[in-house]
């Protein structure tokens, strides 16, 4: 039975000119990632894995090569058409967490859904249903400085769920937490994984190495070696 | 409109932000509209002080005094006589009442007390032509004329210098009158206190003796008909350009030279004033754009500032799915609330600090003047560096790939 695939990288390369030197961050990389898939990718610093997830974000495109996500070629996408990818096909998690310091939980919660058209109140009742299920349900108001990291990361894992993408993209998303909330976040993220959401995680921590379903390996650029578990 | 909503709970989610970057507008709009309406109100004043001569009095003098050997009515010239005088009732029609003026500064003694004091021997029309009043006792009449009567009305400055607080009237001033190398004391009875008016800019009734022209003419100088200078009104004040005319025509037939005499209006005098009020407005206006430039520098600093803390809040909202276009219709709409709101902030300050000025400037009769045009002005110019570095560095940071700005510190 073929899985669908709902991310695919063709023969991406990505190369920053730093001065006189051009720095080859990803090369010939070529990744297929399936629907329902739990991938841990794994590297040292500057191994290239920031980038893997900047491309796979469509935070920012390859220098050569294509992206497929939902069966869609990226490569040729506007602006604004990158834009609706990222609001409605993709879910971001950073290890800063990045939310909003002047909103509230909830309203930074329904910010994904300002930018895909959802009414006021719908959006609020949403953000309200989301935070719900993080487990943060009487924290609606409160404001991101009045929460604990690892209370704001799962604000932010809501947020990244606000226009129920297909795929969620955590960035080191323990990194900043202490190991009770770490394990928190991770539960979260195999509880998402039930539920039918691709996710990838990407981290140089190797505790990581027993989350998930496939590790990949990353190594100056390229797949070192894929792990799949059953 | 739920944009609009978005805007406004941000901005007042970013109470000082907000503050701040309304500032520099209101500063700049409130000094300009303040500065112009200031500066408009001298200039109202200024002109009003002149209009306050009588728009309807005219001035005849000489144009250049030849002496005619007295040594003693040194204002007084040869070239203007009692016959233009009386050439002048008699041929201008929108001449209502003119008078010959001898005119001379002489010392004035009561008992012990002197001052200096300003002598007009006049016809008692003067006190139409120049629209003085007195405050007690009477005018001069034509029967002082008749008489050479040694009687005069004095002006309030000159009685409280010579009389104190006492009465005047009835009390008798001597006229220290040197001519030649005689010095002449002459008598002159007060019968009447002119009302304090100030200084009408071509003379000030407060330093005035009035007397009868005869009475100058017979029993002090022998002018040989000439006088100092003439004065005469016109019918009404839409008349008195024609008077100058008709005036001009008979001076001319005389004389045969214009240089000669110069007849000075209202009109004139507002000429020369409005060339110094222009140059005023110039240098007024100057500060205004200057204090518009200054509050055009906050509201950029304070955008730019904005805008670069910002950076991160966009690439924040640009990781979630926002496009370039919401982000910037986003801040736009910022701009234009933030300029508006501190647009009207600024105009209603602007005029309550001109209002404090007049207050406090009360001293002066100072009526400030807020005009449409100076709150078009700055309100339009403050809108647009509003707009203008409200937008633009936005676009900026909005064409950054999320990535870049989300790693902005």
């Amino acid at each position: 039975m073929g899985k669908k695939k709902v991310i695919s990288l063709k023969d991406i390369w990505k190369i920053y000119q730093m001065g006189e030197e051009s720095v080859h961050a990803l090369q010939e990389f070529n990744l297929d990632i399936d629907e329902g898939d739990y991938i841990v990718i794994m590297g040292p610093s500057g191994s290239g894995k920031s980038t893997f997830l900047q491309i796979t974000g469509c935070l920012d495109k390859p220098t050569k090569g294509e992206l497929f996500i939902d069966g869609v070629n990226t490569s040729r996408m506007k602006d604004h058409q990158m834009a609706g990818i990222r609001n409605n096909k993709l879910g971001f998690v950073f290890q800063q967490f990045n939310l909003l310091a002047k909103m509230s939980a909830q309203e930074n919660v329904a910010l994904p859904l300002v930018y895909s058209g959802v009414s006021l109140r719908k959006r609020m009742e949403r953000a309200k249903e989301l935070l719900e299920q993080v487990g943060l349900g009487k924290r609606l108001k409160h404001r991101p400085n009045e929460l604990s990291g690892g209370q704001q990361q799962r604000v932010a894992i809501a947020r990244a769920l606000a226009n129920n993408p297909p795929v969620v993209l955590a960035d080191e998303p323990t990194g900043n937490l202490d190991s009770r909330s770490s394990e928190d976040i991770l539960n979260i993220l195999k509880d998402l994984h039930n539920s039918g959401k691709t996710i990838i995680v990407v981290t140089h921590d190797p505790e990581m190495i027993n989350e998930g379903n496939t590790v990949v390996h990353i190594l100056d650029g390229q797949i070192e070696k894929i792990e799949r578990r059953t | 409109m739920e944009l609009l909503i978005e805007t406004a709970r941000a901005l007042i989610a970013n109470k000082t932000r907000t503050f701040l970057s309304m500032l520099g507008i209101i500063i700049g709009v409130t000094s300009m509209i303040a500065v112009v309406s200031i500066g408009q109100g001298a200039t109202a004043g200024i002109t009003e002080r002149v209009s306050a001569l009588g728009s309807n009095v005219l001035m005849i003098t000489p144009g250049f005094s030849g002496g005619s050997g007295g040594r003693s009515f040194v204002g007084l010239s040869d070239v203007l006589t009692k016959k233009d005088v009386e050439n002048i009732a008699k041929m201008c029609p929108d001449v209502k009442d003119v008078t010959p003026v001898i005119q001379n500064q002489f010392p004035v003694k009561y008992t012990t007390n002197n001052t200096q004091a300003q002598i007009y021997a006049a016809y008692p029309n003067i006190f139409d032509i120049l629209s003085m009043n007195v405050e007690y006792g009477r005018r001069l009449s034509l029967q002082d004329l008749d008489d050479y009567a040694k009687v005069g009305v004095i002006g309030s400055e000159v009685a409280r210098n010579l009389f104190g607080t006492d009465e005047p009237l009835g009390k008798t001033v001597y006229m220290g009158v040197s001519i030649g190398n005689t010095n002449k004391k002459i008598p002159i009875r007060i019968v009447g206190k002119l009302e304090q008016t100030g200084s009408k800019l071509m003379y000030n009734p407060d330093k005035m003796i009035i007397i009868p022209f005869t009475t100058a003419e017979g029993r002090i100088v022998n002018t040989k008909g000439n006088v100092s200078t003439i004065l005469a009104s016109a019918k009404d004040s839409d008349s008195s350009q024609k008077a100058q005319l008709e005036i001009d025509q008979v001076l001319y037939l005389r004389l045969q030279d214009g240089d000669k005499y110069n007849i000075t209006s209202q009109d004139s005098i507002l000429g020369a004033v409005s060339e110094v009020t222009g140059i005023m407005n110039i240098f007024l206006g100057s500060i205004a754009a200057i204090s518009l430039l200054v509050g055009g520098i906050g509201i950029m600093n304070i955008m730019l500032v904005s805008v670069s803390e910002r950076t991160r809040e966009i690439g924040i909202k640009k990781a979630l799915g926002a496009t370039r276009k919401r982000i910037l219709s986003e801040f736009l709409i910022e701009s234009i609330v933030i300029t508006f709101v501190a647009g009207v902030i600024g105009v209603l300050l602007g005029i309550a600090l001109s209002k404090a000025v007049e207050l406090a400037a009360s001293a002066y009769d100072l009526e400030t003047q807020v005009t449409w045009g100076s709150i078009m002005i700055a309100f339009g110019t403050a809108s647009m560096i509003g707009l203008f570095f409200g937008i633009y560095p936005a676009s900026k940071a909005s064409k950054l790939s999320p990535l870049e700005a989300l790693r902005y510190e």
